[in-house]
């Protein structure tokens, strides 16, 4: 039984891009680039079902 | 020595670790994997508002008219000092300072860093905003100490019959 820790790394990554593209969205906000902002928050929507595709591939191996 | 009281979970017959939480131990590598899939949900979801409202901006964009507001008469300010006001909404909190006999400046007064009411500081000639010892410049707006790093929006004026008008909000310069 190894199991792997690969997708837990690689869902703080993503976690840690979450952290930065949040402040990056709320600081574009208020500078008033509304289309940073936009960009900003539809990375944020896309790095869910990115977590959720490691997450799926990484429970399987084992554990 | 057996180790039966190092099994987990621990055999029934022992009076010291007989608490029995629900789900205690159970932050393994997959719980904890599932914590941080749902922290990116969390953020997914957070972002939706801050998207709609910037979309909602976009949209409506196209020069933004303001309603020129009476701020104070020139008689009710002398020169070196400040009045507070609201523009271009009720709850935009700005200042207005005459800096010499004709030239005045007004920004919206919520700091840039959490929003705090930033004040006029007469003789240090600075604008400090005392949640975090933020400082701005009191010609442009730019922050000049603490953690603030944006400027702080001007509002433009207009001076007519001795009276100190509020016009707009300059953009930022996308
Ligand atoms: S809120 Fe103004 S410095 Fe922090």
């Amino acid at each position: 039984m190894k199991r792997s820790y690969l997708p837990v790394a690689l869902l703080l990554a993503v976690l840690m891009l979450n952290i930065i593209v949040t402040q990056y969205m709320v600081h574009q906000y208020f500078y008033q680039n509304y289309v940073s902002t936009i960009v900003a928050g539809i990375m944020n929507l896309i790095l869910f079902p990115l977590a959720f595709l490691i997450y799926k591939k990484g429970v399987n191996v084992n554990d | 020595m057996t180790d039966k009281n190092n099994k987990i979970p621990f055999d029934e017959d022992n009076y010291t670790h007989n608490i029995n939480r629900n789900n205690e131990r159970k932050l393994d590598r997959r719980g904890f994997m599932k914590t941080l899939v749902g922290a990116a949900g969390v953020f997914a979801v957070s972002s939706l508002p801050w998207g709609a409202v910037a979309a909602k901006e976009l949209v409506g964009l196209g020069d933004k008219k303001y309603p020129k507001q009476k701020i104070v008469d020139v008689k009710a300010i002398p020169v070196g000092d400040a009045v507070d006001f609201h523009f271009p909404g009720e709850h935009d909190s700005a200042i207005l300072i005459r800096l010499s006999e004709n030239k005045y400046v007004a920004y919206q007064n919520a700091c840039t860093h959490l929003r705090c009411p930033v004040f006029w500081q007469k003789e240090e000639g600075d604008l400090l905003c005392p949640c975090h010892h933020g400082k701005f410049d009191v010609e442009t707006g730019a922050p000049t100490a603490g953690p603030p790093r944006r400027p702080l929006p001007e509002i433009y004026l207009k001076v007519e019959n001795d009276t100190v008008y509020a016009v707009g909000v300059k953009r930022y310069e996308a």
